[in-house]
């Protein structure tokens, strides 16, 4: 899978790398991407992972 | 000449002459022959099917034996009553996606409630997908949708009134399942099981206590506890709607109410918006509109029913899933979409929501047994009015009409038969006990009704999709792969922490379990990270299907599976390679257990049911099949769903379409 990089600025990516190592991910890029994916995931509409679960166990059938 | 007797008065002969008649003249001259073509649209001939979800010939037969349903023995009689083979795997969207189609789950594309991604391995849900809107506008804290979502019916193939359409032939169709959004169709339709409620959700009650109450899940159990606080005799709380597409974040929209509670006698009142109402503690409130606000130009209106349970010492207030408003109906409920806003301008507000009954509720001790009922109660009588109404204005053509009730209680109650079910009550036994023989009855009931309305040109079909057994085990199918080797977690990882497949290690795993009947292969080209060879996948399948079929429960020595289907032998059609690779049939009792369907791994490998929700249909076909009742002779030994829906057409004198593989039964 390819990869693409994306430039912040250096401030900011300074408190990034507190935030992440006190979160405890393993590097800062950890810690971007998942805050990336959580909030692809809002855009993405009713689908997400949670959504889905909610969804389903309302039929009945899972618990 | 009364009614009944003309139900009952058509002879075979008769019949089949009419038939016969129809069937020349419409090869000879549609517009001249038998069929009558006013306004395009009258037939002589008309099909009337009534569907109930589940109904179980064992049970049936049985009280046919007792004399308890005089109109299915007095159909029978004039025609009638066999087993009906059920879809591979017996699940309702499944069964009921066959009839429509005519075809098996090859054709249809629907193989369980539960289907999965292959980029994600997650699971999602087999019958409709929602795509949110692709263009919008961001203006400050708005997000305005430049073009509408859309929500799309996942079920292949033509549905069998699309193809009575095609010959001009009317048809209504009341809340079949496997039909939302209803497919397009210039027939009257209004969709069923499968239809969500305002939230998207397939319902989600709200409960408001200043009693500590935990629902099992916290959401999405099928419910959401609300604390709230009485001062002096007053609380404030809110009802969650749907989320808000037009602001950042789509957050949550809410109705905020009050409740005044009568500082001696047991009654509150609710204040909302321009409603208020009083209800006495145990007083159901009847429909109820609400309407949620996005922006001041864009709201949804729903409705809903409240239950004040208990005023004293503690405050307990229901309100049920808010179900789309068939008046001014925000998702696809029928076509024409005037169909549902005539249903409720005449009826005013009742059920949309796919699965009425909230099973949820009753599971979580929001409801107890009475006041499910009660609940259900209301579903059954509203079905009968609309039914009453539809076979008024039956004339022509086909109509189908559908109940939940007998699936609904039976999933509920079947603990109640069986004293050897992990949550059978001896207590509970004696009081609802007959629950499940009286719903066979007041099914019987709506049978009467159609008897008393059905002239004699009408050909009566009676079915259901598949029968019901005990659910007293449920099997751990991830857990089985785990501990077979066929399925890896990453090292260092507890594989009962584990949900949605979180922590596999897809380079080693060979095979998963996604929905309720399923397996899936890892399979190279398919799966993203798929690690199966195509030519390694027949061997694998039949050495999975041969251990899965000898498996046995410690406890009680009996086998779990009886039969492991691999889909490529059972199915035919266009969609097979969208198939699960193996459908697992359950043996009588057994079931995949809670947990399993949605990639967790639980300890134990098979483990009671200690739930309300005792009753199932996950086992093999074989096993549970449906009924079918005819006032015709049924020439067919062993029906399918599929051959009732070649029937019907041959009935219409239609040629059945290639894609069809059903055989007609008449």
């Amino acid at each position: 899978m390819g990869k693409a990089k994306i430039k912040i600025e250096k401030e900011l990516y300074q408190k990034i790398e507190k935030i992440a190592e006190l979160a405890g991910y393993s590097s800062p890029e950890e810690f971007i991407i998942h805050l990336l994916e959580k909030e692809v995931a809002k855009f993405e509409g009713a689908d997400s992972e949670e959504e889905i679960i909610k969804r389903l166990k309302g039929l009945g059938y899972i618990s | 000449m009364s009614e009944k007797r003309n139900a009952d008065s058509l002879g075979r002969r008769e019949f089949l002459q009419l038939l016969m008649g129809t069937s020349a003249g419409l090869l000879l001259n549609p517009a001249t022959a038998f069929w009558r073509t006013r306004g395009g649209k009258e037939t002589g001939l008309k099909v009337l099917v009534l569907g109930f979800d589940g109904m179980d010939p064992i049970l049936v037969k049985k009280l046919l034996e007792e004399n308890k349903l005089p109109n299915f023995k007095r159909l029978a009689a004039s025609g009638s009553f066999l087993p009906l083979r059920s879809s591979i795997p017996p699940q309702s969207p499944v069964a009921w996606a066959n009839f429509i189609t005519g075809t098996n789950p090859g054709g249809h594309a629907i193989f369980d409630f539960v289907h999965r991604d292959p980029k994600t391995y997650l699971p999602t849900f087999s019958a409709s997908e929602s795509l949110p809107s692709k263009h919008t506008l961001r203006l400050g804290n708005l997000t305005i949708p430049l073009t509408g979502g859309e929500i799309r019916n996942l079920r292949r193939g033509k549905a069998f009134w699309q193809i009575l359409e095609d010959h001009n032939i009317p048809a209504t169709v009341f809340k079949i399942p496997s039909n939302y959004p209803p497919v397009e169709t210039k027939q009257r339709t209004f969709s069923g099981m499968g239809t969500p409620d305002l939230k998207g959700y397939y319902g989600l009650f709200n409960y408001y206590t200043n009693e500590y109450k935990t629902v099992t899940e916290e959401y999405g159990g099928g419910g959401r506890v609300h604390d709230v606080y009485l001062i002096g005799n007053q609380l404030e709380a809110r009802i969650p709607g749907p989320n808000n597409p037009f602001k950042k974040g789509n957050p949550e929209t809410y109705v905020d109410f009050k409740v005044f509670v009568d500082p001696v006698n047991p009654v509150a009142k609710i204040v909302y918006q321009d409603q208020e109402f009083i209800l006495r503690e145990k007083e159901w409130s009847g429909w109820k509109k609400i309407r949620f606000e996005f922006i001041p130009s864009q709201s949804v209106s729903g409705i809903c029913l409240f239950y004040l349970k208990e005023v004293r010492p503690k405050f307990k207030l229901y309100v049920s899933p808010i179900n789309v408003d068939p008046a001014s109906p925000a998702l696809p409920l029928s076509t024409p979409e005037s169909y549902s806003q005539e249903l409720a301008r005449k009826f005013g507000p009742f059920f949309t929501k796919g699965l009425p009954a909230d099973t949820a509720a009753l599971e979580n001790e929001i409801l107890d047994e009475k006041e499910f009922l009660y609940q259900d109660e209301l579903v059954y009588q509203e079905s009968m009015a609309i039914l009453e109404e539809e076979l008024k204005n039956f004339r022509s053509g086909l109509l189908f009409y559908y109940f939940s009730n007998t699936d609904q209680r039976q999933h509920m109650f079947f603990r109640l038969l069986d004293p050897g079910h992990p949550a059978y009550d001896e207590k509970l036994a004696r009081e609802f006990g007959q629950v499940i023989e009286n719903t066979y009855q007041q099914m019987d009931k709506a049978l009467q009704l159609a008897l008393e309305k059905a002239d004699r040109y009408t050909a009566i079909v009676v079915m259901s999709d598949h029968g019901f057994c005990p659910f007293r085990r449920g099997f751990n199918l991830n857990t089985w792969l785990l501990q077979n080797g066929y399925h890896r977690l990453l090292p260092g990882t507890r594989p009962e922490e584990v949900s949605l497949f979180l922590r596999t290690d897809w380079s080693r795993t060979k095979a998963y379990g996604v929905g309720l009947n399923a397996l899936y292969l890892n399979l190279q080209g398919r799966e993203s990270q798929g690690i199966v060879k195509p030519e390694e996948k027949e061997a694998l399948l039949k050495e999975l299907a041969y251990k899965l079929e000898q498996i046995t429960d410690p406890l009680t020595g009996e086998k779990v599976i009886l039969k492991a289907f691999i889909s490529q032998e059972v199915y035919s059609g266009a969609y097979v390679s969208s198939a699960p690779d193996i459908i697992l049939g359950f043996n009588r009792n057994y079931r995949i257990s809670w947990n399993s369907p949605l990639g967790m791994f639980p300890r134990e490998l098979i483990e009671n049911n200690n739930q309300k929700w005792s009753g199932d249909h996950m086992a093999a076909p074989g096993l549970i099949p449906g009924i079918l009742f005819s006032n015709l002779k049924v020439k067919a030994e062993h029906p399918a769903l599929e051959d009732v829906t070649a029937g019907i057409l041959s009935l219409f004198g239609l040629r059945i379409p290639p894609e069809i593989t059903g055989k007609p039964i008449f």
